[in-house]
């Protein structure tokens, strides 16, 4: 168990490094400096100092800002994480969040409700309205056999058009092409706060994503619920004959999924932004896929993963600015990331049968005088071993 | 009355014919036991390098000459072509999950060709451009045959790429159903390891299997850039991919069933416009009217999906050890 989890480890940050490489390669061959322009990225995310600031600004305003922005990807990522540990692949967090933004946003963003009502009911709603997206799709899966990635796909594109659609007719800024501006008692980041001269971004919901980890971690670990869902993930007809109720699991993962989708919408919509874009549906769905397989579907992983994976794309900007390049490479690395990450069944399985070379080796090395006889004794023993933490992991 | 039906064939066909040609590609791969949720990704990266084509011949032989158009749909197919190639050896070499590699391939193809078009044309043509301008394709009408009502409609205001996909689509039905290949193939997607005892390679099958799967979606990709979109930019990932792989899951992965559910998608959506257009509502309402390929194909699954047979080793990684 903790050997395969350290095989993971090894695969998952040998296949970032490479990542990076293969971008440093491509900013080389564009005729600029990779270190400089990593740095950069760095620097964007206020984890390393910039030569100048502008007012009201500081390398500690810059990470406040940062972490505005890497709250959505958590949830967004943990979302995913529920589906896949069911054996379900959902692709729609994009369409979740933005409809759960929508919802949240005509119901109380708009409404002149104190703080400290509104912001628990954004929540609430957007929860509330990511599960009905979520349990939808699983129920379509349950009931009609529909392949979880096609209906979501669907969902997507219809959420965004008929969302977009009541933008243009009712809710429309015309001077910035967006949804009008929420009130800021309801937004969930506590907006340019002043302490000390310097203006703060404060995310509540980082603390919520902190709960969250935790919480999906205990369900996974520690509940019936979760050892159910992991079953039918592993293995649908196994979890069926043992009396599992495969159908309510599926819908339950989706619906799990769906409302952390729905509050990443929230704390997207209503949070790191005030408003909502029409006709642009956002790439926090497709990157949250790529966090949660670099963090092994492992809440405590999609932590850091999240982590690292927004530092690229939300550094990029300033990344794109200082260097010159396109800020679409950051999208370019996060998509070599999830290449090799899709592979890493298969790394680890070389480095799983390269430990066991290495393994057999030792064992000839030491025993060098013993007898035939007893020799497949002492090779039999650690190859069961291994076969059996193979199966438990 | 007859002048609006006209329309909604004239568009619907041209929608739907692209459409049809990347289900094709989509049911090579998948009826060889690959599933290709990259169609989408695949359209995209053979759009990109069939307009990167069309672009420097044009600057080359000038804007009058067919060759670009031509040349375009030929190297959009290899473009789909070698980059459906990650996807095989994703899914057969490092046996990754299928329907992962799958989403991979089109996110990593959406981030590239959008990174390499912006790169491209401020580095080579020196002018910022997020998009390759191709124009919509000139199209033609068959004299006579248009003249009759309705039917007519068929042969008005083609253009030539559809021609085209009907002429792939008879070779890759001709390939599937009358075929050694087409049969090894199918059989692939059924049960592996007969094939594999018959004499048969199985991962060489299903490699050219997804290998023709790109080059069907790239020629697809150029049609959308050459009709719909009038350029190449990131609007060629509308979904159509999608829309493709409800299209084949609705013809229960055979062809001709295939073609009829692509043309209700066509036919959906230029009635739509069509209707908008002839209710003279405002524009935010052809949103409205966007969604409905979606809704048909939700519906249309929901009624059918039930009876649908896939491929029985579908999304399966064919081990020869554990036989």
């Amino acid at each position: 168990m903790i050997s395969s989890r350290k095989r993971f480890l090894r695969v998952a940050v040998g296949s970032v490094l490479i990542s990076l490489l293969i971008g440093a390669i491509v900013i080389l061959i564009l005729g600029k400096n990779p270190f400089s322009a990593y740095y950069n990225l760095l620097q964007g995310c206020g984890l390393a100092p910039k030569a100048k600031y502008g007012g009201g600004r500081s390398m500690f305003t810059d990470l406040s800002s940062y972490i505005d922005f890497w709250t959505p990807m958590i949830f967004a990522a943990l979302s995913c994480a529920v589906a896949m540990k069911a054996g379900l692949f959902n692709i729609g967090i994009s369409g979740q969040m933005l409809t759960a933004g929508f919802i949240a946003t005509v119901t109380i963003g708009y409404s002149s409700l104190p703080g400290v009502i509104a912001k628990p009911l954004v929540i609430l709603i957007g929860c509330a309205a990511g599960m009905a997206v979520g349990a939808l799709i699983g129920f379509l899966k349950y009931r009609f056999n529909i392949n979880e990635v096609v209906s979501s796909i669907m969902i997507n594109y219809i959420a965004e058009y008929i969302i977009s659609f009541f933008i243009q007719t009712n809710f429309i800024d015309p001077v910035s092409r967006q949804s009008v501006n929420i009130h800021d008692s309801a937004r969930l980041t506590f907006h340019q706060i002043v302490l000390g001269g310097y203006k703060y971004d404060l995310p509540i919901g980082f603390l919520l994503a902190i709960i969250a980890t935790i919480v999906v971690k205990f369900i996974f670990d520690k509940t019936v619920l979760g050892y159910e869902l992991k079953a039918v993930g592993a293995n649908r007809t196994a979890a069926k004959y043992a009396g599992i109720r495969v159908g309510r699991s599926i819908v339950l993962s989706m619906a799990i999924s769906g409302a952390l989708a729905g509050i990443a919408g929230v704390t997207y919509y209503l949070g790191y932004f005030a408003s909502i874009q029409p006709k642009v549906l956002i790439s926090t769905g497709y990157d949250a896929i790529a966090v949660c397989l670099l963090g092994n579907s492992e809440p405590v992983g999609i932590f850091i993963a999240s982590f690292l994976i927004e530092i690229i794309a939300k550094g990029a900007t300033y990344m794109s600015s200082q260097a010159g390049l396109e800020s679409e490479i950051a999208s370019v690395i996060t998509g070599l990331i999830l290449l090799a990450s899709a592979c890493n069944v298969f790394f680890m399985g070389i480095l799983e049968k390269r430990e066991q070379e290495r393994a057999e080796k030792a064992k000839g090395i030491n025993g060098p005088g013993s007898g035939g006889a007893n020799a497949p004794d002492t090779e039999g023993s650690p190859d069961t071993e291994d076969r059996r933490g193979g199966a438990k992991a | 009355m007859i002048s609006a039906l006209n329309t909604i064939i004239i568009d619907g066909m041209s929608f739907a014919l692209p459409l049809f040609i990347m289900a094709i590609g989509g049911i090579y791969s998948e009826r060889s036991g690959i599933t290709n949720l990259a169609l989408e990704g695949l359209q995209g990266m053979g759009a990109f390098v069939g307009a990167l084509t069309a672009y420097l011949l044009t600057l080359r032989l000038g804007a009058n000459s067919q060759v670009p158009y031509y040349m375009a749909m030929l190297f959009a197919m290899i473009g789909g072509c070698v980059y459906a190639m990650l996807h095989a050896v994703l899914c057969i070499r490092f046996k990754a999950n299928q329907v992962i590699s799958g989403v991979v391939i089109n996110i990593l193809g959406m981030a590239l060709t959008s990174f390499l078009t912006k790169t491209i044309n401020k580095q080579a043509f020196g002018a910022p451009s997020d998009k390759f301008d191709l124009g919509v394709s000139a199209r033609f009408t068959v004299p006579g045959i248009s003249k009759i009502p309705v039917l007519g409609a068929f042969f008005t205001r083609i253009y030539p790429f559809e021609i085209l996909i009907v002429i792939a689509a008879v070779i890759a039905w001709y390939f599937l159903y009358r075929t050694r290949f087409g049969l090894h193939l199918r059989a692939c997607g059924d049960n592996p390891a007969a094939v594999d005892a018959a004499g048969g390679n199985v991962a060489k099958t299903r490699l050219v299997a997804v290998m023709v799967s790109g080059a069907l979606s790239g020629l697809a990709g150029m049609c959308f850039a050459y009709s719909i979109s009038a350029k190449f930019s990131n609007d060629i990932y509308m979904g159509y991919g999608y829309l493709a792989i409800a299209g084949y899951i609705f013809g229960n992965w055979e062809l001709l069933p295939s073609l009829a559910a692509c043309l209700i998608f066509g036919f959906a959506r230029s009635a739509g416009s069509e209707i908008v257009l002839a209710l003279g509502m405002p524009s935010a309402y052809g949103d409205l009217v966007m969604i409905l390929p979606y809704v048909v194909t939700l519906l249309l699954l929901v009624f059918l999906s039930k009876k649908n047979q896939a491929p029985h080793a579908l999304g399966e990684i064919y081990d020869k050890a554990k036989r």
